[in-house]
């Protein structure tokens, strides 16, 4: 049987570590309702980006105008991967996940990527760290994207991506990252980016909306809810040309996905985070409560030791 | 005319308006009432808006976009 001292030693790390992993978890899950929030009042913007960009495409069409460089689907060479994970570990199963999903998805791909090219971004070190263990071919490495991502933090992203796909280093961009379901749920999946086509990014869009909870409701009730707009065409005048509306239009669409993408990976890496606490302090309960039935049993093991000998002691002197 | 502002953090202005005095691409442009259906770049330069009150409101605008619909409603997208 152990020592009460070193019982008391255990009993001791064990209440520490509760006292952590307690606090941690408080932490997270205040940033995660932060992260929800700041994703959530992104979503009137996107809405209005998409209804313009299908305006205009139609427009276009209409037109026969040629589509700007972004938004054209062009013969595909070189494929970018971007993994976005966190930067700090100790959130349970989040990025192991992401990590599982993608290389399902690469193998699942196998055949349809064996001829093109591939190339890795990452985001967060823990992805970085994957990535370089696989000895995949990285070109960047983007860290820090902070707790809440602002929006300056993920210019530097976008430029580069779109820059790189100007210059034809790559022909086709797919995202990895963590799609925030609830705040229980959150579920890796993978999303092309560019070139941009209104499809993809409405499904992003759609996804901003968790599908439950607090958030879920407050979006019913602001009544935002994309039409996606077949109605009356009308004739714009569109200054300067077209044309160019419609590029920056798919540069800011491509921005606002990729700052979207890192909000809600954010957003399920805190609440990953507030799962993996909630469970490690819950066992640190469970754990002092054995160790302190355990501490107690021997403490009264002890004693009852003393006293057997005292009394044996007392009976040899009379 | 309906006015909405967005942003990519919040929604800045909502409601009725007066007027909407901001710069674009081809220069400074003020929209009002029944504005015919347009599309735009928005420059860099501080948008003006004048509520129904009178109240003058200012915003920044680093990019954007503006679309004025044609049910007299107008809509501003502004980083």
């Amino acid at each position: 049987m152990e020592s009460v001292q070193n019982l008391k030693k255990r009993l001791k790390s064990v209440a520490n570590i509760k006292k952590i992993t307690k606090a941690m978890e408080l932490v997270a899950a205040t940033k995660m309702r932060r992260s929800q929030e700041i994703a959530l009042s992104s979503r009137p913007y996107a809405l209005v980006a998409l209804d313009l960009l299908a305006n205009l495409t139609l427009i276009e069409k209409r037109r026969g105008l040629k589509m700007p460089e972004l938004l054209e689907q062009r013969k595909i060479k070189k494929v970018l991967f971007v993994l976005v994970a966190s930067d700090k570990g100790l959130a349970g199963a989040f990025n192991s996940s992401l990590f599982k999903k993608f290389e399902k998805y690469i193998a699942e791909n196998k055949q349809h990527y064996e001829k093109e090219e591939k190339i890795f971004a990452a985001v967060g070190e823990k992805s970085f760290q994957y990535l370089s263990k696989k000895h995949w071919n990285i070109v960047k490495k983007f860290v820090n994207v902070g707790d809440y991502t602002a929006m300056g933090q993920v210019q530097p992203i976008t430029d580069f991506i779109i820059t790189g796909y100007l210059e034809k280093q790559w022909d086709r961009v797919v995202v990895f990252s963590t799609h925030f379901k609830s705040a229980l749920k959150q579920e890796a999946m993978v999303r092309r980016v560019l070139p941009v086509d209104f499809d993809h990014v409405k499904e992003t869009v759609g996804d901003i909306i968790p599908q439950t909870g607090k958030f879920a409701e407050l979006m019913k009730k602001q009544n935002l809810v994309f039409t996606g707009s077949e109605k009356s065409e009308k004739e714009y005048v569109i200054e300067p040309t077209p044309e160019l509306v419609l590029e920056q239009l798919a540069k800011h669409l491509l921005f606002m996905q990729i700052y979207h993408v890192i909000l809600e990976a954010n957003a399920s890496e805190h609440s990953a985070r507030r799962m993996a606490m909630k469970t490690a302090s819950d066992n640190a309960s469970d754990l002092g409560q054995t160790l302190n039935l355990q501490y107690n049993k021997v403490r009264q093991a002890s004693i009852t030791n003393q006293i057997i000998e005292i009394s044996a002691g007392a009976e040899a002197q009379t | 005319m309906k006015l909405s502002i967005f942003s990519l953090k919040k929604i800045l202005f909502q409601g009725e308006a007066l007027s909407l005095n901001c710069k674009t691409l081809m220069g400074e442009i003020t929209v009002l009432d029944n504005h015919e259906t347009l599309i735009g770049v928005l420059a860099s330069g501080i948008a003006k808006v004048i509520d129904n009150g009178n109240q003058e409101h200012f915003f920044e605008v680093a990019s954007g976009f503006l679309e004025v619909k044609e049910s007299n409603e107008v809509r501003c997208l502004v980083d």
